[in-house]
């Protein structure tokens, strides 16, 4: 039953766009209380003003419940995006939201629910939904970026899942919303977690010597960037200077290749422990300087480096064995 | 806060001294706290909630000592006035805040029992406006709206309310009140004629401008000195006071009367004066419909309950009559007069009597003793003391209607004559705006009826014998020019005439306001939608109406919400005919695409026609950013011009 009425809300859903919902707050229940008694009084002192006071204020709710309907009702969720995060790191949402209608909406919040499934039930209101922002303005074909900070929950693809916006202006007396389904995923990687050291006795066999070598140490000139150059190394002082994009090149100490393997953390017990300590080493690496590559049972990824490559690596613990 | 201010403001008027002051210093004490950082009574500062508390504690105190208990109109509203200004410096929270506005609302409403008229229906708008606007405020957490964006916000919201207010004014099933009892005092304060007579009391509503009833008559209107307004008769007296006859009994009976001459129906608008009294048109042919009415023997009509709103009735009166002709007991009381009083009047009258075969005789005597002899008219008599009549009509000399009628009627008891004096109006002004007839409470007037046999009682106006001004002309000849003029304007006769006009047309307003706003109650209610085509104005047709109505407001509102027409200038426009013509072709623009890129799609479809798309792009890019070079008919003709022949 509940099934099928989750199917045909949807079904609607699709024929007739967004929903919003609004209902009378708690001050919306107790202002109808009080028109009802100014009401009461005025029939009882059969008082024309009286009467007219009333049904002023019963039309002012009236009207206020379409200003809260407007207030809401045209603002466009557009997109959202975010970049991977790790594990137990906020995710840093960006949402881009748009105000279609001619006229300035104001006090929107916003609340997400991690739930893929959206709900037919309307009067679902907070259950579930938290992590508050408020849109204070936004004025009419404007569009706004939130930032809005989402906790990542396990490793692998996580969506943004439900997004609410809901409103009480302009006088507080009914609560409108609407809800968004957003099917942006962002990655989760792994969190760096462990306690073994890099295995860098083990496998550097064949370290290369060579002063040539690019390194992390000591600064040895600038050269013009070339795409897939990492962001720290860009010279921004000479760039400055001369508008022209280099980077600064490093020689000294090179780390050599380091091949990160599953056999290498076979010791540790847990399956997300390993993923955990293969991604500390991967950071490790990378802040060392040292070209890495990941041997996983299903995936092999070659020596390497640079934000691109790590990210590569990351996607892979992320995405391990997940189905 | 202002919106509290401004509602409470009217009731500082009708409410003891130190209510206003309390409420002044408790407004004063939060403005303080939030501009200086004043301290409010909260938990942790107890000496404040100290303070706070003895201030309630004394306002409670005075309260009873002012009213005697707190139940009741006037200890109410000023319990709630109170309490209420208690409550501004207490406001902590949201819910306060909402609780504080709501009772605002009340003590707008409460206002309303003391008056009704246009200006406190114009203080309500805009103490709704101002509460609006701090209730959006308060909405608006980070003030992002300013405080004309606010009042703006709040008045635009009311305009839209206003429709939907006329709806449910109309069509909302009225019903008639009392649900409940009335406090005792809720009609207090009304004043108007009294069902006693102390001679200088008429006198005092003499000086009221207040309006007692307005006329209007369904033909003609008969002549000032016929327009006699029948109220309380009076009939014993002790010598100062004059009294009605108190016995229920009598008075309950109908009149034996007959009605003759002109016929005159019209509807006269009573104002309440919380008394059962009506006053028709001297004399009324039967009682009205409503109120429910009755005679009484001595012809007034009765209400059965207090007139204590404004009351529409429906009257039909004749010129002449003739009232009670026969004999019966109750003329006796027509006789009576206290023992050992006016000696001297008793002794002109009875001097009169020896001399007079009939009492039309007698009766044309004591005219001609007021004509004849140094008798005034004057709105400031001298205060008499002792025995009255005698002062008046040997000494001083110098008196209103009711001095003439009771001194007359006095004369008449005293030759033989069963007399007694009716009180009422006399008169009234016609506003020119709406044709109304005006009566005031200045036009009040106390004539004699005298009984003789086989006539009946028969309407004599001494004051006629002193001042015929009064009786043909009305009051206002012989009120000082410029009377109730504001002082400024009193200087000139033009500044004068202009201060009447914007007086007329001002009560012209005001009765409008009262006939149609005020008075609008069941029966009214009946009657209008009769008139807009309801044949049958039960509550579920106006329910019925009521509904369309709302889904016909909403919608207007709705769509001055959300439509917002799309302002195309005429090169879009062109641009767009363009696109339309592509679009039949096959060629749909999408949302996003600019000009040049839509050209370089279109050219891969059309490439024989390439000049022309570029020639048009060209066109409307120069027109639509910037370069003036070109002209629009270009653009017009090169579209005209096109068409999309597939090539072959």
């Amino acid at each position: 039953m509940t099934q099928y009425l989750s199917q045909l809300y949807q079904r609607l859903n699709a024929v007739r766009g967004r929903r919003v919902f609004i209902i009378p707050t708690r001050f919306g229940f107790i202002y109808a209380g009080f028109l009802i008694l100014i009401l009461l009084g005025a029939i009882n002192y059969s008082n024309s003003l009286g009467h007219v006071l009333c049904f002023l204020l019963v039309s002012m709710g009236w009207v206020a419940m379409h200003h809260s309907y407007r207030n809401v009702a045209k603002i466009e969720f557009i997109n959202a995006y975010a970049n991977p995060v790790f594990a137990g790191q906020a995710i840093k949402f960006n949402l881009l939201f748009e105000n279609r209608c001619h006229r300035t909406s104001y006090q929107i919040e916003l609340t997400s629910k991690q739930s893929k499934s959206r709900s037919w039930n309307p009067f679902e209101r907070l259950g579930g939904f938290a992590h508050n922002y408020t849109i204070t303005q936004l004025k009419a074909g404007d569009t706004i970026t939130v930032h809005y900070p989402v906790p990542s929950l396990r490793r692998g693809y996580q969506s943004l899942g439900q997004i609410r916006i809901a409103s009480q202006f302009p006088l507080g007396l009914y609560h409108t919303w609407s809800y968004f389904t957003s099917d942006t995923k962002v990655l989760v990687y792994p969190q760096p977690l462990g306690a073994l050291a890099l295995p860098l006795s083990k496998d550097s066999g064949d370290q290369i010597t060579d002063p040539t070598q690019k390194g992390n140490d000591d600064f040895s000139g600038l050269n013009t960037y070339r795409a897939g150059d990492p962001l720290r190394a860009i010279a921004w002082k000479a760039l400055a200077r001369d508008d022209v994009f280099r980077i600064k090149q490093f020689t000294g100490y090179q780390g050599g290749q380091l091949m990160l393997s599953w056999d290498a953390v076979a010791q540790v017990a847990d399956h997300e422990a390993r993923l955990s300590q293969l991604c500390k080493w991967i950071l490790q690496a990378d802040e060392a300087g040292i070209d890495y590559g990941l041997n996983l049972p299903n995936r092999f990824i070659n020596y390497g480096y640079g934000d691109v490559h790590r990210h590569h690596c990351l996607t892979a613990l992320a995405l391990f064995d997940n189905e | 806060m202002a919106g509290l201010s401004l509602g409470a403001l009217p009731h500082f008027i009708y409410q003891p001294i130190w209510v206003a002051i309390i409420f002044i210093a408790m407004i004063f004490w939060r403005i303080m706290a939030i501009r200086h950082f004043w301290p409010l009574p909260t938990k942790q500062i107890s000496s404040f909630k100290l303070i706070h508390l003895a201030i309630a504690g004394i306002a409670f105190v005075l309260l009873f000592i002012s009213y005697g208990n707190l139940i009741g109109r006037d200890a109410g509203v000023a319990l709630l006035t109170v309490m209420l200004s208690l409550k501004v410096v207490e406001i902590r929270n949201h819910r306060d805040y909402y609780i504080s506005c709501f009772l605002g609302y009340f003590l707008v409403v409460t206002n309303f029992f003391y008056s009704q008229n246009i200006p406190t229906a114009l203080l309500m708008f805009i103490v709704v406006i101002i509460m609006t606007a701090s209730l959006i405020s308060l909405n608006d957490s980070k003030k992002s709206l300013s405080n004309k964006g606010l009042i703006k916000l709040a008045s635009s919201m009311l305009l839209q309310a206003i429709p939907l207010m006329l709806l449910l004014f109309v069509l909302f099933p009225r019903i008639a009140g009392p649900l409940w009892g009335l406090p005792q005092d809720a009609h207090s304060g009304k004043s108007g004629i009294d069902d006693s007579m102390t001679l200088g009391k008429i006198s005092q509503l003499i000086l009221s401008d207040e309006i007692a009833f307005r006329v209007r008559f369904k033909d003609q209107i008969p002549a000032q000195s016929q327009l006699y307004w029948r109220g309380p008769v009076l009939w014993q007296t002790d010598g100062i006071t004059w009294t009605e006859l108190n016995k229920r009994h009598v008075m309950s009976h109908r009149p034996d009367f007959t009605t003759s001459g002109n016929e005159y129906a019209y509807t006269i608008t009573l104002e309440p004066h919380n008394k059962r009294w009506l006053f028709a048109l001297d004399f009324p042919s039967e009682p009205p419909l409503t109120p429910a009415s009755h005679y009484t023997y001595d012809g007034q009509l009765r209400s059965i309950k207090p007139i204590n709103q404004r009351q529409q009735i429906r009257l039909r009166s004749y010129s002449q009559f003739s009232l009670n002709p026969k004999q019966d007991d109750v003329i006796n009381n027509a006789l009576q007069l206290p023992d050992k009083l006016h000696p001297r009047t008793r002794q002109l009258a009875q001097t009169w009597q020896q001399q007079s075969s009939q009492p039309t005789e007698l009766i044309n005597k004591a005219l001609a003793y007021f004509n004849q002899n140094d008798f005034y008219y004057t709105l400031t008599p001298p205060v008499l003391t002792g025995d009255t009549i005698d002062r008046f009509l040997f000494e001083s000399r110098r008196g209103f209607c009711e001095h003439y009628a009771a001194s007359f009627t006095v004369l008449m008891r005293a030759a033989g004559v069963p007399a007694r004096i009716v009180t009422g109006y006399l008169g009234g002004e016609i506003n020119p705006v709406d044709g109304f007839l005006v009566v005031r409470q200045r036009d009040a007037h106390a004539w004699v009826e005298v009984w003789l046999e086989d006539q009946g009682w028969i309407r004599i106006d001494p004051t006629s014998a002193v001042s015929p001004q009064r009786i043909d002309q009305g009051i206002s000849t012989i009120m000082p020019e410029g009377f109730n003029t504001p002082l400024l304007m009193a200087s000139s006769r033009q500044l004068i005439d202009l201060w009447h006009t914007i007086r007329t047309n001002w009560d012209a307003l005001d009765n409008a306001w009262n006939q149609w706003i005020l008075a609008y109650g069941p029966e009214l209610q009946k009657e209008v939608l009769q008139k807009l085509g309801m044949t049958k104005p039960d509550w579920q047709t106006m329910a019925l109406w009521l509904a369309m109505g709302f889904v016909l407001v909403s919608l207007l509102i709705s769509f001055y919400l959300f439509y917002h027409r799309p302002r195309y200038d005429p090169v879009s426009q062109l641009y767009s005919t363009f696109c339309k013509k592509a679009a039949r072709a096959g060629c749909v623009r999408p949302k996003q695409q600019g000009p040049l890129d839509f050209a370089r799609a279109l050219k891969q479809g059309y490439p024989h026609l390439s000049q022309q798309i570029d020639h048009i792009t060209e066109l409307y890019i120069n027109l639509h950013f910037g370069k003036q070079t070109v002209s629009m008919s270009d653009l017009r003709f090169a579209i005209k011009q096109f068409k999309f022949t597939p090539s072959n």
